[in-house]
């Protein structure tokens, strides 16, 4: 438990609180609000309600627990603190189970039937890749927010995000524009690369579970010899 | 006993848990680093860093979306 | 009702979330037969800006292939991913007034604003070369057991640790 000194700040400092607002009936006003949205969807397309649903969950998850993939990647380099990145590792743990499944359940054996039939999000593997994310690395990371945590925090109320995603469009637009140069010199020269195909589903789940639960470990020990870029 | 107080109100992720970093590497064990912060995964981020490098450390809502940390330096 | 009290006002463990944000995809997955993806949709309302612009763009080289065309019937504002970007900015909102802790927090500086703006264009496009952002091209890709996943996870690392330099050079 926190100390006494500490108890002693809290408490003088709880003193002079300003007055804290209730905000709790915005957020009634707001689930009120989602389900009229989601009665409306589920009126026209069902397969849209469902999302609704789900990215409304999604958001709550975020914001609540905080989870944040840039912080995964930046805190263990800048603090070598790496609760997050442990808790994606576990992330990843549950879903290559749960994709697993639904994989097997979409193609059964054949893995060799074409990555367009193949459900999940296979794309084609080269130094576009690397690129691709070395950009995104350096964006998020003097951006203070990747894709879902932007998404995040203008649902929280911070306007910085705001530009972040205004800049993120103009930047999705303008690579879309350029898509041509890089599909004609790299992209359309490599290949997708579906893992199951070389080693067949259930070996391919096994290797990659226990690569994840290596890494865990690894990243574990990482934490407590606490590795710190020097400031 | 010393008390020292950094303003993060305003300040994207990695800001406030680096200028808390920075400022406890110069202070004296038993002092303690009262930051102010308006940026919610603080209280995560660097709470959860705080407790790993052993300091004591709480945090307390001063308003709606502002808290202020206290960080004991132990070590 | 304590327990409610204390899963809406507390923040989580993160664990938690990682474990609710599988269980998430999983369903999106199985529901709708694509995990989740944010940034076409980012690439869709752009498209739709310039649209509502005027500029013509259908042409672009970049919706010939790969399976990047508008699938039937939708259109740039109207697709899954306005659907689950506008929810989950929604769903974090909801999280936030719950918790009594929603403040519009403004922009310290330009130089924040700067490198805000600067870091979102750099996502935008390192999200079109690696066909994702950290979402369509990591969270969602490594699970489907597609290999870029893993070296777009290795490179972000590179990336991060350059983001990392940039930071304390200029920010701190």
């Amino acid at each position: 438990m926190a100390s006494s000194k500490i108890e002693e700040l809290k408490r003088k400092r709880q003193l002079k609180n300003k007055r804290k607002k209730n905000q709790v009936i915005y957020g009634g006003v707001l689930i009120f609000i989602g389900i009229i949205i989601y009665i409306l969807l589920l009126k026209n397309n069902f397969l849209y309600s469902v999302i609704w649903i789900i990215g409304l969950l999604i958001g709550f998850t975020l914001q609540k627990s905080r989870f944040c993939f840039t912080a995964s990647f930046r805190d263990p380099i800048m603090v070598g603190s790496s609760s997050v990145l442990k808790a994606v590792i576990i992330a990843f743990i549950i879903s290559t189970i749960g994709f697993a499944f639904i994989q097997y359940n979409a193609i059964g054996g054949n893995t060799a039937i074409g990555y367009e039939n193949i459900p999940g999000k296979i794309a084609p593997l080269g130094i576009h890749t690397a690129i691709g994310a070395i950009l995104f690395g350096i964006g998020m990371v003097i951006a203070g927010g990747c894709a879902s945590g932007t998404l995040m925090r203008i649902g929280e109320g911070f306007a910085l995000q705001m530009v972040v995603l205004s800049g993120f469009i103009m930047g999705t637009v303008l690579g879309g524009y350029h898509f041509e140069f890089w599909d004609r010199f790299f992209i359309s020269r490599s290949k997708a690369i579906y893992i199951p195909e070389y080693l067949g589903l259930p070996l391919t789940v096994t290797l990659q579970i226990i690569a994840l639960c290596i890494l865990y470990y690894v990243v574990d020990i990482y934490q407590t010899k606490n590795n710190m870029m020097s400031i | 006993m010393l008390e020292v107080r950094i303003d993060c109100m305003h300040e994207a992720c990695p800001i406030p848990l680096l200028k808390a970093l920075k400022k406890l590497n110069k202070m004296n064990i038993g002092d303690v680093l009262i930051m102010e912060t308006d940026h919610s995964c603080s209280i995560t981020n660097v709470i959860d860093w705080a407790k790993k490098q052993g300091h004591e450390v709480d945090y307390a809502e001063i308003s709606d979306g502002e808290w202020e940390i206290y960080i004991e330096k132990r070590q | 009702m304590r327990v409610i009290e204390k899963i809406i006002k507390k923040p989580w463990p993160y664990i938690a979330g990682g474990i609710i944000l599988a269980l998430l995809n999983i369903t999106l997955f199985a529901f709708s037969g694509k995990p989740w993806r944010i940034t076409t949709g980012f690439l869709y309302w752009g498209m739709g800006i310039l649209e509502v612009m005027g500029v013509d763009h259908l042409d672009w080289h970049y919706f010939t292939v790969n399976g990047n065309q508008l699938s039937e019937g939708k259109t740039f504002f109207n697709n899954e991913y306005t659907v689950i970007n506008l929810s989950v900015m929604m769903g974090a909102s909801i999280a936030a007034f719950l918790a009594s802790e929603f403040k519009w927090k403004r922009i310290k500086n330009r130089k924040q604003l700067l490198f805000g703006l600067v870091g979102g264009v750099l996502m935008g496009y390192g999200s079109r070369l690696s066909f994702g952002c950290n979402i369509g091209a990591y969270f969602s890709a490594i699970p489907s057991f597609s290999l870029h996943g893993w070296v777009y996870a290795v490179f972000m690392f590179v990336g991060a640790w350059l983001g990392c330099k940039l930071l304390f050079k200029f920010l701190l």
